[in-house]
């Protein structure tokens, strides 16, 4: 999302953010962590426990954001759900850039029918739609966490790889690294020293990006019924069942799409505070 | 992509009732209700688009009853009526049927609906030309043969008193011999060829399926409003898989019928003034059978724990908003010929009950969980089922009920949603596999418990046997009914068939499938055939 | 579903330059297309085969998973109901000697048969394929007049509307199709019942998911184009013109956009590809016929020949799409290739 910016251009003017864009992005960020940690903390009531009697309520002082169809209490499920939703969108953000990293390097550092080889392989899985990738995954290992982590990281792994790969190449191309080579430096040196982390050090900002977009991802899968089995309260599955009472029950739907767009956002928001920081670092 | 722009259909429907309305405005005002209107387009949303017209599923069933004929008809009473057979008869020892044909009826292809024809149709389904027939006749069907042009010949391998009845439901529509025979795979896959009210005009994938008026209509059933052709040009058989689309659809006048309206949305479509039918399928019910080949559930005392940990009434009652109606019996649902009360109510909540039979089956540790222990193993029984398939969302919702009340008593529940290509690929049909089966069967009468609960052979495997419960003494009593042909004494061994299996509790019921319809009050006439629920636009018009 | 990557630019744009000395455009031109060319094949060819051998590592017996769908139930299957199944496809054959005739039949443009509706994949994908591309080109014509709209109005005009600004696009772009396309269907459909709940085909249906499909892509491309955007505001070109005397709207429309745009050119051949992942959801909710909900019924039943055809295509139009934008892009800008 963020690396669109073509690498001609010199980054947007370094000015400075007012502090208090970062304020709400880091309110969500401590809840969070402490519904990762401890959500019983958080939780009002038991986000498994079934009340048919409260069934279908809209929120109020009682349940925040209102119950489900089983009277079971939406905020708390929501709370309960962090764990769930955020270790699926973690994992699937480190595989999707570890294999960017592993084929980008490929691409860029191989020998050349290698480089070649993958750079084909790049192109081949790019043109497939990400989710199509997901679905084929799914189809053959079945719906689950681990499965969707995989699909979501695998689907989107390409579209880092190629960036990982114009990185290299334009590390291995600057000054500093032909003034290396010109100096007699080792070719294991100067990557090691020179080219990789200077081609990798901006992933540490895109990785913050992409926890944000594998969320809203593996939500999508579980909305197409594909992702962990119910009755967790994974946000994408939360908002699958909530699909049935959208008339009736508006906020089964509204509430959980909030809280994937807002951790979408805030996952957005820190990543490019942290990419404006290290390209000020650079300079 | 051929597509008629959509608005031809509503500006067409306005422009034919402005021109009645201009017919009527001369006389008086009153006949603003109950005008019926010729002609016209029905708009209806059904929820599920199948690969073919004529098939094994419900969904074309229920699409092929609109196109084709069957030999009898079901009314409302439940008695099997003519359609295109005017009689028939079985004889004394009951081995042969005899099926004499209307006179004078012919296919669209313009063929005669003639013996020879249903003779070829039943050796079709039976070759597995409809998968669904082919499991109800296979064991007792021996061969057919034409008498003369109007006298059809079916003979059994043993007796079965209740053919006929099975015979009105949808997977025994008669097609046209010479459109099977002479036409691809495909086409008859599209459109097949029978002597029905409405012919097959276009299917566009993924959309709709537009049916035509067959203006040559003679063979309409007994148990029909009127005579002659459908009163309706066209029917638009629209494919919409979203409930709640379906329902703001039919309010906002996009369409004049849906199918399965969510429960949660009954009451607001009752109170928007349109026309709702509700049909319980009968049958075999949405219903749990348990694995009783492997795991925790080849121990009665533990199956039955399971049921009285249940508050099924509780359960189905919420989720259903009073319009589902639970089901204790897991043989066959309510509405079936020969079901058993007693059968039904054999277990009711009692979780005091089901913790004494667990401590009793030996399951008396718990984990930190409440989970139960039995020298150190969980018990954990896997439930796997068809997401979005054979349950829907009120039914997944009415299975984490269950998990949720059987945890109480000490049973770890997996919920495991299978997409249908895993069910299709065989996932989660074996005994080590899975510990329970869940799911339904439509059908006329109680004779389904035959195909699910025949024994398993070497020879015949029955893979409809979902509780791996092959048992020749249950199978007798089966037998003995379906060859039975005093009604009475039939329903009573089918009776005693469920006893058997609640007693047992190899199977219980859970809920009744539902087959709903919403009408828009311009539409008159729909209704629901008897043999499974499936909407009937035959006698259908609009009014104004 | 946008898919978080980098644009094709970049990495063209970072490539080392050919060494070679300045030759004419055309050539230059023609060599590069052949090129291409080349590489759509192998991807294509690349993609097919990726297909084909993943739907061969689905779980199950094949000729059940066939008999299962026609018959519409799950369970297993004796050798003699499987035996004509086996003959019909071919299943009996080595897994080369169906990746071999599956290879042939794709050149000649035959992709087999659906195991459920008895037809030519070829004619399921030709019936469904005009309605996606439809709205995969009306999303993005939707999304240009979004994006051109909201940057020239916002870019460069002080810190606080351009914050406000560029916090839009950042909203826009991370708004879950799925979300979106729910909140559009009960506010606009449901609620205000201006739009029919029920997509079809026809203009009125098309809106919703249109915009479901293009809230985001404006977003996304309104970051790229905004940097670009205010950079142009601050070239010579725009200093003189505004002494001229030229209004403030008019540069910004007729100066500052055209150097603005290109990256969103080059995102609008990827988006394309893009529209077609997030058609499988968009379709869904909104009750669209098109590839979308033909993939996900077809990967749902196992039918592999349709599956594989939906992949073939899809990668014949992002191969196509981005073929076709390399060349616009070589020729508005020739510098590209050689900065």
């Amino acid at each position: 999302m963020t690396a669109l910016r073509p690498a001609r251009s010199p980054s947007r003017p370094s000015r400075r953010r007012a502090p208090w864009s970062l304020a709400p992005a880091a309110a969500l960020v401590g809840f969070l962590g402490i519904a990762l940690v401890a959500p019983q903390v958080l939780a009002t009531h038991d986000p498994f426990a079934l009340d048919y009697a409260a069934a279908l309520q809209p929120p109020s002082l009682a349940h925040w954001f209102g119950t489900d169809e089983s009277g079971r209490d939406l905020y708390s499920r929501v709370v309960f759900g962090t764990r769930e939703s955020l270790a699926i969108g973690l994992g699937a953000a480190a595989v999707g850039l570890a294999g960017a990293i592993v084929l980008g390097a490929l691409a860029a550092l191989g020998p050349r029918p290698v480089a070649a080889a993958v750079d084909r392989l790049l192109e081949v899985l790019f043109a497939f739609p990400a989710l199509l990738l997901a679905l084929l995954l799914i189809a053959i290992a079945g719906p689950s966490a681990l499965t969707q982590i995989l699909a979501v990281g695998v689907g989107t792994a390409p579209g880092y790889a190629r960036m990982v790969r114009g990185q290299i190449l334009a590390a291995k191309n600057s000054g500093y690294v032909q003034a290396a080579v010109a100096l007699g430096h080792t070719r294991w040196r100067i990557l090691r020293a020179h080219v990789l982390p200077n081609a990798l050090r901006p992933l540490v900002a895109v990785f913050a990006l992409s926890v944000g977009q594998s969320i809203v991802w593996a939500s999508s899968l579980s909305f197409l019924g594909l992702g962990v089995a119910p009755p967790s309260p994974e946000w994408g599955a939360l908002l699958d069942a909530g699909r049935t009472y959208i008339v009736q029950a508006g906020w089964l739907v509204v509430i959980p799409g909030l809280v994937i767009v807002a951790l979408a956002l805030t996952a957005t928001t820190l990543g490019r505070h942290l990419q404006a920081g290290l390209e000020r670092g650079e300079k | 992509m051929r597509q008629r722009p959509r608005t031809t259909l509503p500006l067409a429907l306005g422009l034919t009732s402005m021109i009645a309305l201009s017919g009527c405005a001369a006389g008086s005002a009153s006949s603003s209700s109950g005008e019926r209107v010729e002609g016209g387009t029905i708009v209806y949303a059904h929820q599920q688009e199948p690969p073919c017209v004529f098939g094994g599923w419900i969904e074309q069933a229920y699409l092929s009853y609109q196109v084709l004929d069957n030999l009898v008809s079901l009314d409302e009473d439940g008695e099997v009526v003519p359609w295109l057979a005017e009689e028939w008869s079985a004889s004394e020892d009951g081995l042969t049927w005899t099926f004499t044909l209307q006179e004078g009826v012919q296919f669209t292809d313009g063929t005669p609906v003639d013996a020879e024809a249903i003779a070829y149709n039943f050796d079709y389904w039976v070759a597995g030309g409809n998968s669904t027939a082919q499991v109800w006749l296979q064991d007792y069907y021996e061969s057919a043969n034409a008498v003369d042009e109007r006298t059809v010949e079916i003979h059994l391998k043993a007796p079965y008193p209740r053919l006929a009845d099975n015979l009105t439901q949808g997977y025994f529509g008669i097609q046209s011999q010479h459109a099977l025979e002479t036409r691809s795979d495909e086409e008859n896959c599209a459109a097949p060829i029978g002597s029905g009210a409405f012919t097959v005009e276009h299917w566009t994938r993924g959309q709709n399926i537009t049916l035509v008026r067959n203006d040559e209509y003679t063979s309409w059933p007994a148990n029909a409003e009127h005579t002659g052709p459908a009163y309706v040009e066209r029917i638009d058989w629209r494919f919409v898989p979203d409930g709640t689309t379906r329902v703001a659809a039919l309010q906002s006048g996009e369409v004049d019928a849906v199918y399965d309206v969510p429960a949660v949305q009954w009451q607001s479509v009752e109170d928007g003034g349109f026309e709702l039918h509700r049909y319980i399928t009968p049958g075999r019910p949405q219903q749990l059978s348990f694995d009783t080949k492997e795991g925790p559930f080849t121990d009665q005392l533990v199956r039955q724990a399971f049921a009285y940990s249940l508050d099924r009434e509780e359960i189905v009652g919420t989720i259903g908003h009073g319009v589902i109606p639970w089901e204790g019996n897991g043989g066959v649902s309510q509405a079936t010929p020969g079901y058993s009360e007693k059968a039904a109510g054999w277990y009711s909540y009692d979780p005091d009950r089901a913790n004494e039979l667990l401590d009793e089956a030996g399951w008396t540790e718990r984990n930190s969980d409440g989970v139960r222990l039995k020298d150190g193993e969980p018990l954990k029984v896997v439930l796997p089922y068809g997401a979005g398939s054979i349950l829907n969302a009120d039914g997944a919702a009415i299975l984490q009920g269950v998990k949720e009340q059987a945890s109480e008593v000490g049973f770890d529940v997996e919920l495991v949603p299978v997409p249908q290509s895993e069910l299709f690929a065989g996932a989660y049909s074996t005994p080590e596999e899975r510990d329970f089966e869940v799911g339904y069967w439509t059908s006329v009468t109680a004779g389904i418990l035959y195909i699910n609960w025949r024994p398993s052979t070497e020879e015949a495997p029955n893979y409809n046997n979902g509780a791996f419960y092959d048992d020749p003494e249950l199978a007798a009593i089966i037998l003995e009914a379906n060859s039975t042909a005093d009604v009475e004494a039939q329903n009573a061994l089918y009776a005693k068939a469920q006893e058997y299996i609640a007693e047992r509790a190899l199977a219980i019921g859970l809920y009744d499938r539902l087959s709903t319809l919403a009408v828009d009050p311009s539409l008159r006439g729909v209704w629901q055939e008897h043999a499974q629920g499936g909407p009937t636009f035959y006698d259908a018009h609009f009014v104004q | 579903m946008t898919r978080t990557s980098s644009s094709d630019a970049p990495v063209v744009a970072g490539a080392p330059a050919p060494a070679a000395a300045r030759p004419s455009r055309l050539r230059s031109a023609g060599r590069l297309l052949a090129g291409r060319v080349v590489s759509a094949v192998v991807v294509l060819w690349g993609a097919a085969t990726v297909a084909f051998f993943a739907q061969q590592l689905l779980p199950g017996d094949r000729a059940t998973v066939i008999l299962n769908i026609r018959t519409g139930r799950a369970q297993r299957r004796t050798p003699e109901e499987l035996e004509p199944i086996i003959a019909q496809f071919g299943l009996d054959r080595s897994v080369l000697q169906q990746y071999l005739d599956f290879l042939r039949g794709l050149v000649v443009g035959d992709f087999g048969t659906s195991y459920q509706q008895f037809r030519p994949v070829t004619a399921i994908l030709g019936e469904q394929l005009a309605a996606t591309v439809t709205l995969s080109l009306v999303a993005i014509a939707i999304s240009w007049v979004l994006m051109v709209v909201w940057v020239t109005l916002t870019a460069g005009r002080g810190p606080r509307v351009g914050a406000v600004g560029s916090g839009v696009d950042v909203v826009a772009a991370g708004l879950p199709h799925y979300w979106l396309g729910i909140i559009l269907l009960l506010v606009f459909a449901l609620g205000l019942r201006w739009f029919p709940v029920m997509g079809g085909t026809g203009p009125a249906g098309i809106v919703l998911p249109a915009l479901t499909l293009a809230i985001p892509l404006a977003g996304f491309m309104a970051q790229a184009t905004r940097t670009e955007f205010e950079r142009a505001l601050e070239q010579p070109f725009v200093v003189s013109a505004r002494m001229r005397g030229m209004g403030d709207t008019a540069v910004r429309l007729r100066h500052v956009l055209r150097h603005a745009v290109l990256p969103a050119v080059t995102l609008s051949g990827w988006a394309l590809g893009a529209t077609l992942s997030g058609a499988v959801v968009v379709e869904s909710i909104f009750s669209r016929p098109g590839i979308g909900s033909v993939l996900v019924t077809a990967v749902n039943s196992q039918d592999l020949p349709v599956v594989v055809g939906v992949v073939t295509l899809v990668a014949v139009v992002y191969v196509v799409a981005n073929l076709a934008v390399d060349i616009a892009y070589t020729l508005i800008d020739p510098r590209v290739r050689l900065s």
